[in-house]
Order: C-alpha cells, then sequence, then structure tokens
C-alpha cells in the first residue's frame, strides 16, 4: 500500500478513472445482449402448436398396459422393485385409486401422467433452471444440469416427479432392450413423463420431410400410453388446432381437470361423465 | 485475560480435556465422512429419504439442519448487531462469540445443503452459472451461503484486529497469525474512530440484509401452494423467531462453556445469562403465539388436506412428537419467566432451558418439513413416513461436532471474549487524519461501494431476465456470480475504509476494557 502514500491526486484520479471506465464497460456490456434477447422473446411468443392430452375414464378399465408401455419406451427403471427400496420407484405413468375408493377395486384408479402444466410450479423453484416449459407447451427436464436438490418434486402437486435415489436397474433381460431414442438417467437427477416427445420429435421430422404439416390422426396415439391403451382412453394432441381430437375433448361437458384450484392449468384433461374429481 | 491459552494451575488436567473433547469430535467428523462417503458410493438410497406420494419424504433430516444452521448465523448476526447498534456494553462479552457462532453456522448450512443433493458436484458447478432469482435457493444460495459468509468474516475480523494485534506484541508461536488477523493496527486514535463508525455502518447493513436472507429460507417453504401445511405468510416470520430462539440457546451454552474457564468467568458474569434467559423466554412466547395462530387458522382450512396435517400434529401420527417439543418449549419459557420474576439468575437453569429449547426447535423444524410430504398429499397416494438413516444422523453428528470443533480451535487461537471494546465506546473520541488522505479514503471505499452496487444490480438482472420469460437461463452464465460479488464489494467497502494505512502516530497503549 506504499504507492498510496506516495502516488500524486492526479496520479490517483487518473488511476481511479481507469479503472472505473473499465468497471463501467465490464458492467454495461451485456446490456446488448440483454436488448436482443428480449426482441426474441417478443417475436417468438407461444410456439405453433401447444400439446395437450385427454384421458376418457369412462372408457379407462385400469389395466395398467399404459404404465407398461410407458416403461418400456422411456427407459424407466425398476428401481424400487427390492424390499429394500420401498419408496424408492418411478412410474412416469402411475395409476393412482380415486378418493373415496378401495385401493384394490380396479375399475377406480386414474391415469396420471404428468400434467405439463400451462403454469408450472415445478419450473418456478428450480434453482438453476433444470426443468422448463418449451415452445409448445411442454414441460422438460435438462438430465445434465439437474443437481438433485428434489424442490421440483416438492412443488408439484401431482407428486409426478420422480428423483432417482439409486442408480437406474432394469432386469437382465430387459438391459438389452431399451429404447435408444431416449437416454437413461444417472443416480442423483429427477426425472418424468415427457409425452413422448422423442416419438413427437421424429413425427415432426417425418412430417418436414415429406414436406407436409402435422396431422391430428398421427398424433392421436402418439405417446405410447395412448398407443397401448386397448380401449383408445387416451388421446394427444394439439390444444392449439381447435379441430384436433384432443381440443374437442377438452371442451366437452364431461371435462375435469385435477386440482384446478391451485392455478396451475394441467394439460390433461379428464373425461367422466360424473366429473367426480379424484 | 480472555485467551483460553492463558493457562493456570491446572492446566494439565484443561490440556488432557481439551485435547480429549477434540480428538472425540474429530472421531465425530470422520463417522460423518465415512456415512456421507457412503451416500456418495450408494445413492441417497442410504438415506431415510424417499418418493413423495410413494410412502416417502424427499426432504428430511439434511435440510431440517439447513434452517437450524441458518437459523443459528441470523441469530449470531442480529446478537452482534444489536450490541453495537445499541451500545449493549452488557453483553459485549458475548459478541464475538455471536460472531464465530454465525461464522461456522453459515458454513455448516452450505455442507448441510451439499449433503442433501443428489449431485453435489453439478450443485457446485451450477448454482453460479444458471442460479435464479425466481427461486427461492437463489437467496439461500447468493445471499446466506455466499455473501453471509463474507461479510461475517468481514466483521469478525475487523473487529479483532486490535486483539489481535495486542496478542501480536505478547509474542508466542501464534505470532505471525495474529499480525496477519491485525491487518496493520497501530492503535492510532483515527484507526479507532474509523473502527467505530465501520462496525456501526457494517451492523447497521448486516441486520436487514440477513433478515432477508433467513426470511428466503421461509419462503421455500411458505410460497408451496402445493404443500398443505407450508403454504402460507407466517413461514418467514415463524422461521426468524424460532432461529432467534435456538440463536440464543446456542449463545447459551457457549458462553456456559466458555465462562469454566477462570480467566473469563469475571467477564462473562450471571447478568448476561440473565440476558440471555429473558430474551429466550419472550421469543419463545412470540413463537407459541405464531404457532397457535397457525394450527387455529388450519383447523378451520377449508381444504381437507391442510386440516389432515394439522390433525396429524395435534392428534395424529406426529402428535407425540409435536407434544413434546411444545412441552419443551412451555416448560422452560415458564422457568425463565419465573427467574425474569424473582430477579434471581441461575445460570444452570438457564443452560438447562437453552438446551430444551434447542431440542424442541430441532423437533418443531423436522415437524414443518416432514408432515406435509407425508400427509400432506393433494391426490390419494398412500401416507408416507420418515426416519432418518445412520446415514444421516452421522452425517449431521460430523457436522455439528466440526462446528464445535471449529469452535474450540477458535478459542484456542484467539480470545473468544474481546480484550479491547473499541468499537462500542460512546467515549471513543473523533480523530481525524489529514483532509488530503481522508478524501483519498473516502473517494476509494464510495468507488468500491459504487463498483459493488453496479456489479450486484447488473448481476442480479442479468439472472432475473425481467422482461422475458421467466424460465430461462441468466443472459450471461456465470452472472449470479457477478451478484455475489458486487454484494462482497460492497461489504469489502468497509475493509477499504479501515485498512487503508494512515499516517498518523501511534498512540502509547490500547485501550483496555
Amino acid at each position: 500500500m506504499s504507492f498510496l502514500r506516495t502516488a500524486t491526486r492526479r496520479g490517483l484520479l487518473g488511476a481511479l478513472g481507469l479503472l472505473g471506465t473499465g468497471a463501467a464497460a465490464f458492467a454495461l456490456a451485456p446490456l446488448r445482449r440483454v436488448r436482443m434477447a428480449i426482441d426474441d422473446v417478443r417475436r417468438k411468443g407461444r410456439g405453433k402448436h401447444w400439446w395437450g392430452m385427454a384421458i376418457d375414464l369412462d372408457l379407462c378399465t385400469s389395466c395398467g398396459a399404459c404404465v407398461v408401455a410407458c416403461k418400456s419406451e422411456n427407459n424407466v427403471p425398476n428401481n424400487g422393485s427390492a424390499p429394500d427400496h420401498a419408496g424408492a420407484g418411478i412410474a412416469w405413468m402411475n395409476l393412482v385409486p380415486k378418493e373415496g375408493s378401495e385401493s384394490n377395486d380396479p375399475i377406480e384408479l386414474l391415469p396420471t401422467p404428468c400434467m405439463h402444466c400451462e403454469n408450472p410450479p415445478c419450473i418456478k423453484v428450480c434453482p438453476v433452471n433444470a426443468t422448463y416449459q418449451n415452445d409448445e407447451g411442454l414441460v422438460a427436464m435438462i438430465y445434465d444440469r439437474c443437481i438433485g436438490c428434489r424442490y421440483c418434486e416438492i412443488a408439484c402437486p401431482y407428486s409426478v416427479r420422480f428423483f432417482n435415489w439409486t442408480e437406474p436397474n432394469w432386469a437382465e433381460e430387459h438391459k438389452n432392450l431399451l429404447n435408444p431414442d431416449v437416454s437413461t438417467r444417472p443416480e442423483g437427477v429427477v426425472e418424468k413423463c415427457t409425452f413422448c416427445s422423442q416419438r413427437l420429435r421424429k413425427t415432426k421430422e417425418n412430417a418436414r420431410l415429406d414436406g407436409r404439416e402435422l396431422v391430428d390422426e398421427e398424433l392421436q396415439k402418439l405417446p405410447a400410453c395412448a398407443q397401448a391403451c386397448p380401449a383408445e382412453a387416451i388421446v394427444f394432441g394439439d390444444l392449439a388446432d381447435g379441430k384436433s381430437r384432443v381440443s374437442r375433448l377438452s371442451r366437452s361437458p364431461r371435462v375435469f381437470r385435477l386440482l384446478e384450484h391451485l392455478g396451475a392449468r394441467p394439460k390433461v384433461f379428464y373425461l367422466s361423465r360424473d366429473r367426480r374429481e379424484s | 485475560m480472555g485467551s483460553l491459552l492463558e493457562v493456570d494451575g491446572r492446566r494439565g488436567s484443561s490440556e488432557l480435556r481439551w485435547w480429549s473433547l477434540a480428538v472425540f469430535l474429530a472421531g465425530l467428523v470422520a463417522l460423518g465422512m465415512f456415512g456421507y462417503a457412503q451416500q456418495l458410493m450408494h445413492g441417497d438410497l442410504v438415506s431415510g429419504l424417499r418418493t413423495i406420494g410413494q410412502g416417502g419424504a424427499a426432504w428430511g433430516l439434511y435440510i431440517v439442519f439447513d434452517i437450524t444452521f441458518v437459523g443459528l448465523a441470523f441469530g449470531g448476526l442480529v446478537f452482534m448487531t444489536v450490541v453495537r447498534l445499541f451500545h449493549l456494553r452488557a453483553l459485549r462479552p458475548l459478541s464475538r462469540m455471536a460472531q464465530i457462532m454465525a461464522l461456522i453456522s453459515l458454513g455448516m448450512a452450505g455442507l448441510c445443503v451439499i449433503a442433501d443433493l443428489g449431485r453435489p458436484l453439478q450443485g457446485l458447478l451450477n448454482f453460479p452459472k444458471y442460479a435464479r432469482p425466481m427461486s427461492p435457493f437463489f437467496g439461500t444460495f447468493s445471499l446466506v451461503t455466499c455473501t453471509g459468509c463474507v461479510a461475517t468474516f468481514i466483521y469478525l475480523w475487523l473487529d479483532s484486529r486490535a486483539d489481535a494485534a495486542t496478542q501480536a506484541a505478547r509474542g508466542g508461536f501464534l505470532r505471525p497469525l495474529h499480525l496477519l488477523m491485525a491487518a496493520g493496527w497501530r492503535n492510532t486514535p483515527a484507526e479507532a474512530w474509523r473502527h467505530k463508525q465501520t462496525s456501526y455502518l457494517l451492523a447497521l447493513a448486516l441486520l436487514p440484509f440477513m433478515l432477508i436472507g433467513a426470511s428466503t429460507l421461509g419462503f421455500v417453504f411458505g410460497i408451496q401452494a402445493a404443500r398443505p401445511g407450508w403454504f402460507g405468510t407466517l413461514q418467514a416470520p415463524g422461521f426468524v423467531v424460532l432461529a432467534l430462539i435456538s440463536s440464543m440457546g446456542v449463545l447459551t451454552l457457549i458462553a456456559a462453556a466458555a465462562r469454566r474457564k477462570p480467566s473469563l468467568a469475571a467477564a462473562i458474569r450471571p447478568e448476561i445469562f440473565g440476558w440471555l434467559g429473558n430474551m429466550m423466554w419472550i421469543l419463545t412466547a412470540v413463537y407459541l403465539y405464531i404457532v397457535a395462530i397457525e394450527e387455529l387458522t388450519a383447523s378451520y382450512a377449508a381444504s381437507a388436506v391442510e386440516t389432515r396435517v394439522a390433525d396429524s400434529l395435534i392428534s395424529g401420527a406426529y402428535a407425540v412428537p409435536f407434544w413434546t417439543a411444545m412441552a419443551c418449549f412451555v416448560v422452560p419459557a415458564v422457568l425463565l419467566f419465573l427467574q425474569f420474576l424473582r430477579r434471581r439468575v441461575s445460570v444452570a437453569t438457564t443452560v438447562i432451558c437453552a438446551l430444551l429449547l434447542n431440542a424442541a426447535a430441532i423437533v418443531k423444524r423436522l415437524l414443518i418439513v416432514v408432515p406435509s410430504q407425508t400427509e400432506g398429499l393433494l391426490l390419494p397416494y398412500p401416507k408416507g413416513h420418515y426416519l432418518p438413516s445412520w446415514v444421516e444422523l452421522a452425517v449431521i453428528g460430523g457436522l455439528i461436532a466440526l462446528g464445535v470443533l471449529a469452535c474450540l480451535v477458535f478459542a484456542r487461537l484467539f480470545p473468544i471474549v474481546p480484550l479491547i471494546t473499541l468499537a462500542d465506546e460512546r467515549s471513543v473520541p473523533h480523530a481525524d487524519e489529514r483532509p488530503k488522505q481522508r478524501a483519498s479514503r473516502l473517494f476509494l471505499t464510495g468507488a468500491t461501494l459504487c463498483a459493488g452496487l453496479a456489479l450486484a444490480v447488473t448481476g442480479f438482472l442479468l439472472s432475473a431476465r425481467f422482461g422475458t420469460e421467466r424460465w430461462q437461463d441468466p443472459l450471461v452464465p456465470f452472472s449470479p456470480i457477478l451478484f455475489i460479488s458486487g454484494m462482497v464489494l460492497i461489504f469489502g467497502s468497509a475493509l477499504v475504509y479501515e485498512l487503508l494505512p494512515d499516517a498518523g502516530k501511534r498512540a502509547p497503549d490500547p485501550v483496555n476494557r
């Protein structure tokens, strides 16, 4: 600090001036990027598609085919199957007993995938933006970025986010049958239903190569759960397309959404004659 | 006086006791490290935590103790700032204990979060790179863990310089360390006057800063609309009051332990325990009022799940720990209130009450964190349960032992009771330096402060992305680091103001208390 005693006032002020200019330039440099990003978002807005799902409970037989198909398609591990691993299981598509029903009554089960909410509570709390909503309304995960704090699991009202408490575990015969289109998730990250985004991506790519628009018929049974459902109770599609089947079903008088009072605006619509909310 | 290094006739036995305790604590730390190694090797499955909705709770003991440690840090900072701002000379002997408690607790809180993370290494990288102000964890990470640590360290260092210079003058093998801590303290009147100003302004800035930091931890729970039992406006104030109760309790325990040293018994008078006891019963009364309001409101809630969570505490699965915790709040509060009425202070009673209150605070935090996950399920999933595994208990035990060990080592290396009390002496005379030098000092301090403010605002805006989609990355990677650096510079301006050397004459002797 001896230079501070010997320096002249003019020299000191000059040095400080230079330092200040450098600091100001450093602080202001990102402003251009700020402006560009704001413009970018304003231009982009919401995407062309807005994906959603309808599940007709009057058709659903609670057979569980959707659960099995989802596990197979998405490389969902069998964590939690061992006796000492109870409570560590992962099921992107789950069957939840309806309120008031006996849990062993197979008719009274409610298929619950991720609701891909319009106003997702899980996204708001993620400290590192490892989960986000894309232009088409899908709530997606960046597994590499997830730090495993489980705050999104805590925040999800539907309890459809699952933490990998251990390394993924598959049956020996299943290990050679993993879907190459879906990445496996490491220990320590949260995972969830993606509405089979890998199938969606492939279908969009095929349509692009054929030089045509996506058609509703090829989307209705696109996710594995919808494809496997023998009763055709699950319908997927574009809610932004007013003529799509899912869009029409979402306007049915039989429709209800789970926990609507929370304001998350889920994009999975349930249809039931008695509109009995679970 | 003051230093635990000072010896008395029973030096041999006290040395043996110190080393025995240190070895025992080091053993606990090793056990904690072994437990954490198990967790790293086999995954979080070795903990008692499980998936919500599948019979478990995703957050447990690690989060409970994160809240506990942040609370202790907040309480320690409140104590030292209040002592400084209001010139509470009677409590001044405990101010350094409060500072060291705050600093160590902040470090322990950070380690608790790391223990809880599924991928701790990614956490250490991705928090600084992507942290978003929209998540309450941003405040916990940036304000509490990072900035809080630095700000507390700066306060502790500046407040210890005079004592460090005195210790260095006495010589000994720790002289280089003491000289480093003294940072050129020459005990000039101008230095003393500057420290008086700096400590006042630092205390003034730290109080609201840590209040915001501690409240963000309440928001972690309070903003969860989907978790019955958590969502509510009383979470943040409840956390703050509970933090103050437990920190006053731990401070009581530290003071009682320090008082066992004969050279410190005179400085830590029983009246100090009277003050601490009074603070504890008043705060406990306020907290019981908050708990009563919360439970009463929840029992009238329209939502069946809200009442289910409340009932699980009052008469359900968690009734035994809940009522035990309540008893551990009420009994010490009544005992301390009676002590206040009788105007006679019993150190032993205050210590027992402090222990009970801390046990109650930990159980209450567990009852805030767990039942909302196991009972507060909005869809009809099976109810869950949570019992910490040996791994969690070992890791938490190791962390507590590490904190106590750090406190013991500090007390061995440095006076834990201030020798010199310049900062809170109203009588420190106004002493100024030459106008030219003062102008340079003020200019450099102001420049640091402005640069800090600019960096903090820029970093916050780049991280928050106001005006754009809410769920996007910070505009510039690592801009949370800009925010933290700015906050550190703001508090670091105190270092610039105080540590720039002056040309004043050396005073003959430090002002001894």
